[in-house]
Order: structure tokens, then sequence, then C-alpha cells
């Protein structure tokens, strides 16, 4: 292209010089030393940092591709370059959709509560010597009656290792799960006790604190229970 | 004047064709560090009781390394400007170069390795670990691979001289090396950084 420079020693601009090699690296040592000084000095922190060193590891990968690989300074058609990008597209498809799956499937079913619930229902309180948090002796029993818009009792006090039955006296289903509405949380391994008609469903207390129920389906009926030891 | 042309341009084919594949097989081995990023994105939490990433890595080391990786990716390249000039005894040096700093990464790598081992956090020990080994393992079985080309191709740029083809072998040779170091930065800043984050 530039008629210029014709000397024998002169390489192709399809591979770089020497000065472009050095430009190349002091980019590249720049690229690594900024993210590498922002997590050791914590000056920004949590996602802003996380997404500020994955840019950086962009930029540096930008900066190889150019000034080390030479891409797209090839003979043309650049067959290379398309099948670069579709690589790189396999590669978002892939790391973002595994990401993806496995949060959800985590949180759905993370290996805890899957265990907890597991341990709760076979009466495994402890694994090896290590306590599982199941309960070893099951204690009193009590009851809530959820039924044509009233729960009773609204306050359930209770030791750890009792039972609680929610149990269903009118013809509607209900979901019974835990925290505030329209929280979903998990509770001693369960997240979700359907109650059909003057059915019961029965949770052992293997957690200590306070609590609150609420009716998936009727959030309006919700109470309360407390665990002490 | 014409004939000669024609074998330029045959020649030029070709080494289009080799640049081609080669670079089809290091879009594929992209792929492969791809799932083994995917896998320890996924697992990295999962330390079974165990130490996580960082109370384990050590950020200096991992600087280390990377500063190493991309001087050498630069020495790399120099070498292979001097290929094209034709320069012998500056390829011979430049890549010895290269050769030396790919040897000193390996070996901080070992050397990380060797620790953890000792101290009993192994490749069984958690999901975590079992990720880690594999995917800088993976990487530092991609940098044995490319010492070992680099000394059997000095050998033969010793034995034969620069001709078309050790500038061709040479060319692949420095793509390989690059492609390495691009694949460690990511490592660099998802395996190292991210922990301390």
């Amino acid at each position: 292209m530039s008629s210029t420079h014709s000397t024998k020693h002169q390489p192709k601009s399809e591979h770089g010089t020497t000065e472009s090699y050095v430009i190349g690296f002091l980019f590249s040592i720049v690229f690594t030393i900024i993210p590498y000084l922002l997590v050791v000095n914590r000056s920004v922190s949590g996602s802003a940092l996380l997404a500020t060193i994955l840019g950086f590891a962009v930029l540096q990968m930008i900066i190889q591709i150019l000034f080390f690989l030479h891409l797209g300074r090839g003979p043309k058609p650049l067959y290379n370059v398309v099948f670069f990008i579709s690589t790189v597209s396999i590669i978002l498809v892939v790391i973002g959709g595994s990401l993806f799956i496995m949060k959800h499937l985590h949180y759905n079913m993370s290996p805890t509560e899957v265990t907890k619930n597991r341990a709760e229902k076979e009466a495994i309180y402890q694994v090896g010597g290590r306590k599982t948090g199941a309960c070893q002796a099951i204690g009193a029993n009590h009851k809530v009656t959820i039924g044509d818009g009233i729960v009773n009792p609204l306050h359930t006090r209770a030791s750890l290792c009792d039972t609680l039955t929610f149990i269903s006296q009118d013809n509607t289903l209900h979901e019974i799960t835990f925290g505030p509405h329209p929280r979903h949380d998990t509770y001693a391994g369960e997240d979700e006790l359907p109650l059909r008609k003057g059915r019961g469903n029965t949770i052992t207390l293997n957690q200590l604190g306070t609590y609150q129920f609420h009716d998936h389906l009727h959030p309006e009926l919700s109470g309360e229970f407390a665990v002490s030891p | 004047m014409v004939a000669a042309n024609k074998e330029m341009s045959h020649e030029a084919a070709a080494n289009d064709r080799v640049m081609f594949g080669f670079w089809v097989y290091l879009m594929t081995d992209l792929l492969m560090f791809t799932v083994l990023f995917a896998v320890y994105a996924v697992l990295h939490g999962n330390t079974a009781g165990g130490p996580s990433g960082r109370e384990l890595f050590s950020l200096p080391l991992a600087l280390t390394e990377t500063l190493i990786l991309l001087t050498s990716s630069l020495t790399c390249g120099i070498g292979m400007i001097a290929a094209r000039r034709g320069s012998k005894k500056q390829v011979l040096v430049w890549f010895s170069i290269t050769f030396v700093l790919g040897l000193a990464f390996f070996g901080l790598e070992m050397k990380e390795f060797a620790e953890f081992i000792h101290e009993g956090h192994t490749l069984q020990s958690s999901a975590f670990l079992s990720s880690f080994f594999t995917l800088v393992g993976t990487h530092g079985l991609h940098i044995i691979s490319g010492l070992l080309w680099i000394v059997i191709t000095l050998a033969f740029v010793l034995k034969r001289g620069l001709n078309p083809h050790m500038i061709r072998k040479l060319g692949l040779l420095s793509l390989y090396w690059h492609f390495l170091d691009i694949v460690w930065i990511f490592i660099f800043t998802v395996v190292y950084l991210m922990a301390f984050v």
C-alpha cells in the first residue's frame, strides 16, 4: 500500500514490526498491572471491580490479537476472522449458558438443602461423626390449621426438634412456603408444602429462630412460628 | 518471470492453507479451554469445607507468571521478525530466550502445584480444586508441548538453516505461543484475580 518504504528488509505489513511488537507488549503489561493493582488495593469493589478486570482481560485479548496474532491482516477473504468470530459466539453461549443454567439449578435445588431434607426425612442425624442438622429425638407436635381464611394459631412457640403440622380444613389447595410473601424461602429443606383438602403436612423444626410462613396461593393466610432451644 | 510469480503464488497459497488449518486447530483448542473455564466458573465455590482460592492463591506469584509469559510472547515475536529477515543466529537467540522464559513460567506453575499438593490440597480435595488443577494443568501441558516444539524446531533450524518451510514452521510455533498467552490472560483474570474480588 505505502510505496514510500520499499527497503529490502521491511517486513510485510501482515507480520508486524519490532515497534508494533514492543507497543503491543507495553499495552499488555499496562493492561495486566492495572487490574492487578485494582484488586490488591481494593479501590473498587464488588461487581464494579469484576466488570473492570474482565474488561481489561478483553482489552488485553484484543491487543494480543492485533499486535501478536495479526488477525485480520492476512490475505482476503478473511476466513480465519470469520472462524474466530464464530468461535467467540460459541464461547459466549457455552460460558453464559452454563452459568445461567447452573445458577438456576443451584437456586431451585441447592445441594445443601437437598442433603438437609434427605437427612431429616431419613432421620440421619450424623454421618461419620458429623452432625447433619437432623433431629435425633423428635419432641412434641404442634398443629396449625388453615381454612376458611383463618390461620389458627397465628403464632406457635416450639422447642428444637418438635414437629409442626399444617392441616387444611377447606376445599382449596394451599401451598405453604416460608418467609413473607412474595418470598419463597426454605425451612428444614422444604420450600413448598402442598396441602390438599383435609390433609396435613408435617415438618421437623430443626432450625432455631422465628420464621414466617404463608400460603403462596392465598398470601393473606400467614403466620409465624418461633423455635427455641 | 511469469513462472517465478506462479511459483511464488503457489507457495503463498500453500502457506495460507497451512495457516488456516492451524488456526482451525487453535480455535478448537480454545473451545476445549472454554469448557474447562465454564466448569471452573460453575464449581469454583464448591470447596467442600476446604480452602477457597482466596486462601490458596498468591497474587504476586500469578503476576510474575503473567509478566514472564507476556515477555516470552514479545521475544517470540522478535524472533519471528528475525526469521523473516533470514537471520538464523537471531532466530536461535530469541527463540532460546522464549524457551527459557517458558520454562521459568512452567517451573513456577509446578512449584505452585507442588505446594498445594504438599499442603494436602489435591485434585481430589474438592470440586473447586479438581476444576482448578484441570484448567491450569491443561494450560501447563500446552506450555510443555510448546517448549518441546521450540527445541525440535530450533534443532531443525540449526541443521537445515532458514528455508521458507522453516519460516512457516516458526510462524505456526509463534502463533501457538501467542495463543497460550491469551488463554493465560483469562486464567490470570478468572482464576487468580477474581478469587480476590
